[in-house]
């Protein structure tokens, strides 16, 4: 810390520093932030300077120590705010509830449901166990503080290849580590408070091998009387500060997380990685939502990066120009002889802050009592916008709480990316269907992730109507998006899938955001729900360099043009920013996306296994010569090429017309085509039902683009012969028959693959790699 | 006794999880199931929210991870039951009102010694126990169980004997093992074997079907009275059709599964 020179102890019994910022130098300004691993840059420094002379005096360290954290990218997203603002921000909607920690949006005439994904990557980078296990954590309480009951939770998750050989660069775990410590996490902390895990994603990349990401999502269910505020109601309010005791575990979580990885992260930063205890917040979630239930809060927020010193100026403020006094001595600790500092700034876990009128305040903490929850009033809010800070009778910060909470916002420079395109296309030689086709169905970003999904609960609630993988029993294939019908009593559904191609966005950032936004509504209409919001984590590089920032406004362009033109919402937002890896090398840019979708009926959804043989085989949609980035390409080397781009419109007409096909229970099966094309869709279809299937390339069509484009828009939908006629009277030109289920075996392009095989090769691989047996 | 005089206590701490399926399932089925806190039944509550467990027909213990079963999977819960309302357990249980404890409320009442319970109702210390899955992982899975029970378990009277139903499980200590080298003889000598793992069309189980490697494939069973049932897989998540795991591939009826557990118990209170 920079206490030598430019601080000076106060003449008070416990540690509490001035920094005598008024009368330093650029140079001594650097020092301080780097001293005091603030990551404030020069500019924001002398911001600060300023503000101070205006308050004529010098910050203590506690109240640099709250800028710090208050500014970081990942508090106040001051690089990414402006063009957010530019693209995304614009995109109203009436069913939209609340913006607030998570987003809510209407479900039925009684209840929303919120929804949210954010980022837990540099924690897990480190310590993967933790970190996924405190992500959950997380985003469980981003939910529950909106009221809502969490229903469902999501992990998408991208590693380097498991089965990467030679030597890894300095300070980076082993990937087959990495997965391994974030799924025991996820199932630890997932399972023991009871949330199902319906849904995630699997991504192996080289470039994510020094930066994996660890992306978590939640969805919750919440009366539309309950739906709660995420700050106090007003002057003269009580701050309660609920569940877990504060130490020095999770300091510096946020400053850790705005800069990059670097090779000796692990030593420094230990410390900015928290622990969880799934059995402190299983009791708060309950406890929680009854107190808001039961009507006796005005306010509920979690505590999570920069712990109490960005929780109490938020809560305050947006209470309407309030501010807060805040108590820190009541803060119950896990330790004796922290700083003030510490405890202001601490980001330990399965904490939340609940603000009430004073009057309620006993009853809310009979409630925590019940269920054994540590709650402790800490701070009352004032009509005074300031935030003050006592310890020990003396006042350690002073802020006035916009400044504090505010933070700057930059334009940073950017490039444009050269995006990849058809004139400099290699397509690569390739071996017949009958070799590429089990090839891509053992390629790990494709194969069975069956060994980690029967590690989580997926039914728990006993919700849960379409789980992530479909089709037989203990032998069954993957799904598209998950079913869960949140309102006992009501066969409505809310779905929920992912949707994310990082090789595409690498190759034109725009049109692989706008393809990541789309696979993830195709896979909510392949189960007959009709998509009603995204929620997205931004997994970009440093936005300081100007062609990551290139990139990444790229890639919000096309989120917002997708977005605006079907008029789907984004009622909740993550940007995780800094992922370049101890190499600097940056990882894939990967825009993940959680679509939600909502099924009237959820009797009437539709899986993608092939039901039965002798029905006909549809493809909804057009295939384009645009074989980017794909599947085939990256397995066989091929390069260049355009990178499948979406016509909203096409996909509102099309998924318009197979959602009415539905809902008359025309379809059999259908599943969305992505990664690997209609082959690798079809072949799904086959090895989950165990059904094999004729498929007849189109005269004209040039086969290999025919069978392995990841062109946007389309499905294979199964209808029996009886259904064909009205099935086809509803799709007009837009679907065509390519073949026929039956027999024991996918037949196509001259190959012929048993089903059985389709199925061995597409469920072993990662059993192979982390052990064990399906 | 009318349906909805039946009142339920589902019993919840810290860490149960499964509680508010167990409570829907027991609606379903008509009866008055309340989400009761240990510390309501101890007398550690305000006075409005403080129960008396005779004031209940049935008891109820959700699965989940009750105080994180960081020990042995029931233990801790099991231990806090004894020592707060031990007497009023054994009374109850003596009274031959029905108990049913799914995947952690079967492990807590092994662990309570509700079950097996081979002399007395309620043995001082565990007789057997729920020991980790032969794969060493947690198992969300489907499972087929057979009712082999002969008649003496009242939640079972609605479901035929030998009839397959589908249940799923999710747990990584269901393999129920004994220091007895009598307990399977036992088991069937007392009619207490209820459910066992088959494989798809009744065959023998084997793993995955037998997801935990638990002998002679015993996924649930009840005391000597019958009258309290521990078992595994999860009756309460499959109440409809829709939450079948292959319910879109497959002909049934709208009822689920699990629904005849609960409609067996509660025809016998209801007669």
């Amino acid at each position: 810390m920079a206490k030598k020179a430019l601080s000076v102890k106060r003449d008070v019994p416990f540690p509490l520093y001035d920094v005598d910022l008024l009368s330093a130098s650029d140079e001594d300004l650097k020092r301080v932030s780097s001293e005091m691993s603030l990551g404030l840059s020069l500019d924001e420094m002398k911001v600060i300077t300023d503000y101070f002379r205006k308050e004529g005096r010098n910050p203590t360290d506690v109240e640099l120590e709250s800028l710090g954290q208050a500014w970081s990218e990942h508090c106040c997203y001051k690089s990414s705010k402006n063009i957010l603002k530019e693209f995304v921000f614009s995109v109203k909607h009436p069913d939209v509830l609340s913006r607030g920690d998570a987003g809510v949006m209407s479900f039925d005439d009684d209840h929303g449901y919120a929804l949210r994904i954010e980022s837990h990557n540099h924690p897990s980078a480190i310590e993967p166990y933790g970190g996924a296990a405190t992500g959950i954590g997380g985003i469980i309480r981003d939910i529950v503080c909106m009221g809502a009951q969490p229903v469902g939770l999501g992990d998408p998750l991208c590693f380097g290849p498991l089965d990467r050989k030679g030597e890894l660069p300095p300070g980076t775990k082993h990937p087959k580590y990495l997965l391994s410590g974030a799924v025991s996490g996820i199932r630890d902390y997932g399972n023991r408070i009871g949330v199902p895990t319906i849904t995630g994603g699997f991504f192996f990349d080289e470039r994510y091998t020094t930066n994996c990401l660890v992306n978590v999502s939640a969805l919750g269910i919440v009366r539309k009387d309950e739906l709660t505020n995420n700050f106090a109601g007003g002057p003269g309010e009580t701050m309660i500060l609920i569940g877990g005791r504060t130490g020095r575990d999770g300091i510096h979580g946020v400053t850790f997380a705005s800069a990059d990885l670097t090779s000796t992260s692990d030593e420094d930063s230990r410390g900015a990685v928290q622990l969880g205890d799934p059995i402190t917040k299983e009791p708060i979630i309950h406890a929680c939502l009854e107190v808001n239930h039961l009507g006796l809060i005005t306010g509920m927020k979690d505590l999570g990066g920069g712990g109490l010193s960005c929780v109490v100026g938020e809560m305050a403020l947006s209470a309407g120009e309030c501010g807060a006094d805040v108590d820190l001595d009541k803060v119950p600790l896990k330790e004796p002889g922290l700083a003030p500092w510490e405890i202001w700034v601490s980001e330990s876990q399965e904490r939340m802050m609940v603000t009430c009128k004073p009057e309620n305040t006993e009853k809310i903490l009979e409630v925590f009592s019940l269920w054994d929850v540590l709650a402790t009033p800490v701070a009352v809010t004032t009509d005074v916008p300031r935030t003050r800070v006592y310890w020990k009778g003396t006042k350690i910060l002073d802020m006035d709480t916009e400044f504090l909470t505010g933070g700057p916002a930059y334009n940073r420079p950017y490039v444009n990316p050269e995006v990849s395109c058809k004139d400099k296309e290699t397509f690569p030689k390739i071996p017949s269907a009958g070799e590429v086709i089990p090839e891509m169905l053992s390629d790990l970003n494709i194969a069975s992730k069956e060994w980690a999904i029967r590690q989580f609960d997926f039914e728990v609630r006993g919700a849960t109507a379409l789980g992530p993988m479909v089709g037989k029993l203990n032998a069954a294939g993957p799904g598209d998006a998950s079913i869960v019908m949140p309102v006992p009593g009501s066969f409505r559904g809310l779905a929920a899938v992912m949707g994310c191609n990082p090789w595409f966005t690498e190759a034109d950032p725009y049109n692989g955001t706008m393809s990541s936004v789309e696979e993830a509504l195709r896979g909510l209409v392949a189960v007959g729900a009709r998509p009603d919001a995204i929620t997205n984590c931004l997994n970009f590089g440093n936005p300081e360099k100007p062609d990551r920032l290139g990139v990444f406004r790229e890639a919000v362009r096309g989120l917002g043009d997708i977005c605006k033109a079907l008029e789907i919402p984004i009622p909740s937002g993550n940007v995780s920013l800094y992922n370049e890896g101890s190499v600097g090398e940056g990882v894939l840019p990967t825009p993940m996306i959680m679509a939600t979708g909502i099924i009237e009926d959820t009797r009437k959804a539709v899986s993608a296994d092939f039901k039965e043989p002798g029905n006909r085989i549809y493809l909804v949609g057009k295939t384009k010569d645009e074989m980017g980035a794909s599947l085939l390409f990256r397995k066989y080397g091929g390069s260049g090429g355009a990178v499948p781009a979406s016509d909203p419109m096409v996909f509102k007409r099309i998924s318009e017309k197979l959602l009415t096909a539905m809902g008359k229970k025309l379809i059999r099966s259908c599943h969305d085509c992505s990664d690997g094309g209609l082959a690798v869709a079809v072949a799904e279809m086959c090895l989950s039902g165990r059904v094999g299937a004729r498929i007849d390339v189109p005269k004209g069509a040039q086969e290999n683009v025919w069978l392995y484009s990841e062109s946007n828009t389309r499905w294979i939908a199964e209808v029996s012969k009886s259904a064909a006629a009205e099935f086809e009277r509803i799709m007009g030109s837009d679907a065509e028959v390519i073949g026929e289920t039956g027999g024991d075996a996918l037949t196509v392009a001259g190959s012929s693959i048993p089903v059985s095989s389709l199925y061995e090769s597409w469920s072993r691989p990662l059993w192979d790699i982390m052990g064990g047996t399906a | 006794m009318k349906a909805e005089d039946v009142k339920v206590c589902v019993i919840r701490i810290e860490g149960t999880n499964c509680e508010d399926e167990m409570y829907q399932a027991f609606r379903m089925v008509g009866a008055s199931p309340e989400l009761v806190h240990l510390k309501q039944l101890a007398g550690k509550a305000p006075d409005h929210a403080k129960r008396n467990l005779e004031d209940y027909d049935i008891l109820a213990f959700p699965g989940g991870f009750s105080a994180g079963d960081y020990v042995r999977a029931g233990a801790i819960f099991a231990a806090r039951i004894k020592s707060d309302i031990g007497p009023q357990l054994r009374k109850f249980v003596e009274s031959e009102k029905p108990v049913l404890g799914v995947c952690n409320g079967f492990q807590t009442l092994v662990e309570l010694g509700l079950l097996p319970a081979f002399e007395g109702v309620m043995s001082e210390t565990p007789t057997a126990a729920l020991s980790t899955n032969d794969s060493g992982r947690f198992e969300c899975r489907p499972t087929y169980l057979r009712n082999d029970n002969r008649g003496n378990c009242i939640f079972t009277s609605e479901i035929k004997k030998g009839k397959i139903s589908m249940f799923p499980l999710a747990h990584a200590e269901g393999k129920l093992l004994s220091a007895d080298p009598r307990f399977l003889e036992k088991l069937e000598e007392n009619d207490q074997v209820v459910f066992r793992y088959v494989g798809p069309g009744g065959a023998k189980a084997v793993y995955p079907w037998n997801p935990n490697g638990s002998p002679s494939d015993i996924a649930g069973i009840c005391n000597p009275a019958g009258n309290v049932l521990g078992m595994m897989p999860h009756p309460e998540r499959v109440m409809t059709r829709y939450t079948h795991q292959d319910w879109t591939s497959c002909k049934g009826p709208e009822e689920g599964d699990g629904m005849a557990v609960f409609r067996s118990v509660m025809k016998k209170l209801t007669k």
